[in-house]
C-alpha cells in the first residue's frame, strides 16, 4: 500500500512536468512519424504534375497532383510536398524532377512505363485507323478491345529479405524508438531520485513509520512503472497512430515488460549514486543514447559489422530490439523470444539489486 | 511521565563530535525549545528523536518506545517538522498532505483537518511551488500534524517567514501544547522561545551546557529581574516600606529613583506600585528589567542566537 502511494507520486510528478511529458509523449511518437515517413512510409507516393497526366491519372499507385508552373513544383519536389514532379507540356520531352531517394527512383519507372503504354495505345489508334478507316475513337476502342494477357514472370526467393515485402519503415522505427525512450527516459527522469533527497523530503519519508526497505522498494516501482508508461505510450499510440503492426501480443507485452524492468532497475541505479539532478540527467542522456546506439535503435542492427553485432547483444537494448523484430518481422511469438525475455530479467535483477542497495544507502547513510 | 526521554546522545561526523552526551526529557504539554548557534547539533539531536539517525550511543524513548531507525511503533508517535522545506514543489498542497498521510496510515479526513488547522484550506489545490515562502513553511508543519502525534518535533519551523504566517505557526503550536502535545521547539528567534517555551536547552558544540525554565537559567547566571521607579516623595521611607515586600530582594536609592532587585518582577510589581502609592508617593516612571535568553546565551555560548 505505502509502495503503491510512493510509486503513484514518482507517476504523478512525471506526468506534471510539461517537458517531462513532451519528452514522454510527443517526441517519440514524432520520431516513430519522421522515421517512419522517410522509411518510405505506407502511403502511396505523390507526383506532382505541370500539364498533362494522362494515364497516370488512373494507375492506382501513384496520386496525382496539378501544378500551375515547373518553379512551383520545383519548390514542391525541394520540400518534400510531393515525391516527385512531372513537367508534360505538349511541345517538349517529358521531363521528372525527383530527388536522389528510392522512391524518386521507382516514380521514374513508373512514369516511364505509364507513358510508353499511352503512347504504344496511342500509335497503334493510329495505326488501325489508317488501315480500316474507322474514325480515330472507335480504332482506339478496337485497339482497347485487344486484351493481352500479362506475362506471368515465375520468381523464387533465395536469401533472406532485410524486410518483408509489407513491412513498413514505421513498424522499423517504432520498435527502435521504443526501446530507446523506454530506457532514455527512465534514465533521465531519474534525477527525481536526486531531488526527493536533496529537498529532504526522504529523510522525512524515513520519519514516518514506513521501513526504508518500503522506501526503496517503493521508488523502484515508481521508475518501473515510469518506463511502462513511457512503452505503452509508443506502442499504442504508434499502433493507433500510424498503424504499426506489433506482432504477437503476448510476446510484446511480455518484452515490453521485461525491458520496462531493466530500464527502471537502471534508473534506480543512476538516481542512487548521482549527487545532483544536472549529473543524473547528464549521465541518463549519454548512457541512454549510446546504449540505443550501440544496441541497434539508431540503425538497425541487420547493418551491422559482425564485431558491432556482438557489441550489440551485449547491451539490453539489443536483446529488446532484436526480440520486437523477432515479433515484428520473423513472425516470431512468445516463445520465440523467451531467450530474449531470460536476458533481459538478467540485467534487470542485476540492477536492482545494486539500485536498491545504493539507493538504501544514500537514504539512510 | 515524560512523553520524550533521551539519554547519553552522542553521534559523530568524521572529525565533528556533532552531539555530546545529550539528555533531557519533555512531558506532556510541555514545550522545549532547544537552542544554540549554527552547526551546534540542534538538528543531528533531532535527526536521532525523530528515528532518522541512529546515535553513536545513548537511547531516545517515545512514550515507553524505544526510538531507533527502524522503530515503526515509535515513529507512530512522533510528528516531524524539518528545517528544510521537505515536500513536493511539483505536487498540490493536498497531493502532498494525502501523500504523507498514507505513509503515516492517517484517515483521509485529517488532511482537510490539517489543512483547516495552517490555514490553506483555500489554497490546497494549488502547486505547493507556487505557495509564498509562508504558506510553503505551514504546509511543512501540517506534514507533521497529519496522524495526531504524542510528540511534535519542529526544527526551525518560522526561518524566513512573514510576521502572519509565523503568529499562525505560534498559535497552533501554543494550541496543539494546550492539548497535551509534547513539544521539541528549535529556533534562532529569541522572542519566539520566551513566547512558547516552558523550558529550554542551551546546546554548543553539541554539548547540552544548560536547561531550565528562563527564570532558573537567569538565576543560574547571577542575573536578576530589576525594577527602576522614578519617584516624588519621601524616597527613604518609600525604600524601607519596599524593603519590608517578601520578593524584593534588595532596594537602592539613585537620585530621585529607587532600584529594585526582585524574584519575579511581573509577579511582584502590582505589589510594589501599591506599597509605593499607599504611602503618598507618585510615581513618575516603572522600568522593568527582565534579563532574556538572549542574555543567557550569549553569556554561556560567546555568541549570538542569530549570526
Ligand atoms: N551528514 C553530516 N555529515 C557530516 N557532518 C555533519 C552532518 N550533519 C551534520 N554535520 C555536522 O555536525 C555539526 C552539527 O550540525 P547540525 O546540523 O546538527 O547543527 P544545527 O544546530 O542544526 O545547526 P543550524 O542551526 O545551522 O541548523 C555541524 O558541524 C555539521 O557540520
Ligand atoms: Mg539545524
Amino acid at each position: 500500500m505505502k509502495i503503491l502511494s510512493i510509486a503513484w507520486v514518482n507517476l504523478r510528478r512525471v506526468t506534471r512536468d510539461r517537458t517531462g511529458v513532451f519528452f514522454l509523449v510527443a517526441l517519440p511518437l514524432m520520431l516513430v512519424f519522421i522515421i517512419g515517413a522517410s522509411f518510405g512510409g505506407a502511403t502511396t507516393p505523390l507526383l506532382g504534375v505541370v500539364g498533362e497526366a494522362g494515364a497516370l491519372r488512373t494507375e492506382p499507385s501513384v496520386r496525382v497532383k496539378d501544378f500551375p508552373d515547373e518553379a512551383a513544383l520545383r519548390a514542391a519536389v525541394e520540400h518534400g510536398e510531393v515525391s516527385a514532379g512531372l513537367v508534360r507540356t505538349s511541345a517538349d520531352t517529358p521531363r521528372m524532377l525527383v530527388r536522389a531517394d528510392r522512391t524518386g527512383q521507382q516514380l521514374r519507372m513508373l512514369v516511364t512505363t505509364t507513358l510508353t503504354r499511352e503512347a504504344n495505345r496511342s500509335a497503334a489508334g493510329d495505326f488501325v485507323a489508317s488501315h480500316t478507316g474507322l474514325d480515330r475513337a472507335t480504332a482506339l476502342s478496337v485497339v482497347d478491345s485487344v486484351r493481352v494477357e500479362p506475362v506471368e514472370v515465375r520468381t523464387s526467393t533465395t536469401g533472406e529479405a532485410l524486410f518483408p515485402q509489407d513491412f513498413s519503415g514505421f513498424d522499423l522505427g517504432a520498435a527502435n524508438q521504443l526501446v530507446l525512450f523506454t530506457f532514455l527516459n527512465a534514465l533521465t527522469t531519474s534525477a527525481a531520485l536526486v531531488e526527493s533527497r536533496a529537498l529532504g523530503v526522504t529523510r522525512r519519508m524515513l520519519a514516518t513509520p514506513t521501513p526504508a526497505r518500503v522506501v526503496v522498494a517503493g521508488e523502484a516501482l515508481g521508475r518501473v512503472a515510469i518506463a511502462l508508461l513511457q512503452g505503452l505510450i509508443v506502442l499504442i499510440g504508434s499502433a493507433l497512430l500510424f498503424g504499426v503492426r506489433w506482432g504477437d501480443p503476448l510476446g510484446a507485452a511480455a518484452l515490453l515488460g521485461a525491458f520496462a524492468l531493466v530500464s527502471g532497475g537502471a534508473g534506480l541505479l543512476v538516481g542512487s549514486l548521482c549527487r545532483t539532478q544536472q549529473q543524473s540527467t547528464g549521465a541518463g542522456i549519454l548512457l541512454g543514447l549510446s546504449l540505443a546506439a550501440f544496441g541497434g535503435c539508431m540503425v538497425p542492427i541487420e547493418f551491422f559489422s559482425p564485431a558491432l553485432h556482438t557489441v550489440a547483444f551485449t547491451t539490453p537494448h539489443g536483446w529488446a530490439a532484436d526480440g520486437f523484430a523477432a515479433l515484428t518481422r520473423r513472425g516470431g511469438d512468445l516463445l520465440t523470444v523467451m531467450p530474449h525475455l531470460g536476458v533481459l530479467l538478467g540485467f534487470a535483477v542485476v540492477l536492482f539489486v545494486l539500485g536498491a542497495w545504493r539507493l538504501r544507502r544514500a537514504v539512510t547513510a | 511521565m515524560s512523553v520524550l526521554s533521551c539519554s547519553g546522545l552522542s553521534r559523530r561526523f568524521g572529525d565533528v563530535q556533532a552531539v555530546d552526551d545529550v539528555s533531557f526529557s519533555i512531558a506532556e504539554g510541555e514545550t522545549y525549545g532547544l537552542l544554540g548557534p549554527n552547526g551546534a547539533g540542534k538538528t543531528t539531536t533531532i535527526s536521532m528523536i525523530t528515528g532518522v539517525l541512529e546515535p553513536d550511543a545513548g537511547e531516545v524513548v517515545v512514550a515507553g518506545q524505544p526510538m531507533s531507525t527502524s522503530a515503526i511503533a515509535a515513529k507512530r508517535l512522533v510528528g516531524y517538522v524539518p528545517q528544510e522545506l521537505a515536500l513536493y514543489p511539483d505536487l498540490t498542497g493536498r497531493e502532498n498532505l494525502r501523500f504523507f498521510a498514507s505513509l503515516y496510515g492517517a484517515a483521509r479526513a485529517r488532511v482537510d483537518h490539517v489543512l483547516d488547522v495552517v490555514g490553506l484550506a483555500d489554497r490546497a489545490g494549488d502547486l505547493a511551488r507556487e505557495y509564498s515562502g509562508g504558506m510553503k513553511r505551514r504546509l511543512n508543519v501540517a506534514i507533521g500534524l497529519l496522524h495526531e502525534p504524542r510528540l511534535l518535533v519542529l526544527d526551525e519551523p518560522t526561518a524566513g517567514v512573514d510576521p502572519q504566517s509565523r503568529n499562525q505557526i505560534m498559535d497552533n503550536v501554543r494550541a496543539l501544547a494546550a492539548e497535551g502535545m509534547a513539544i521539541l521547539y528549535t529556533t534562532h528567534y529569541m522572542e519566539e522561545a520566551e513566547r512558547l517555551c516552558d523550558r529550554v536547552g542551551v546546546i554548543d558544540s553539541g554539548r547540552l551546557i544548560a536547561e531550565g525554565t528562563r527564570r532558573e537559567l537567569v538565576e543560574q547566571l547571577g542575573e536578576r529581574d530589576r525594577i527602576s521607579l522614578l519617584l516624588d516623595g519621601d524616597l527613604a521611607h518609600a525604600a524601607t516600606m519596599l524593603g519590608g515586600i517578601r520578593d524584593v530582594k534588595s532596594v537602592a536609592v539613585h537620585g530621585h529613583g529607587l532600584e529594585l532587585v526582585v524574584d519575579d518582577a511581573r509577579e511582584c510589581l502590582p505589589v510594589v506600585l501599591s506599597a509605593v502609592t499607599s504611602n503618598g508617593v507618585v510615581v513618575r516612571s516603572v522600568e522593568v528589567n527582565e534579563p532574556n535568553l538572549e542574555t543567557v546565551f550569549l553569556h554561556l555560548t560567546g555568541k549570538a542566537l542569530r549570526e
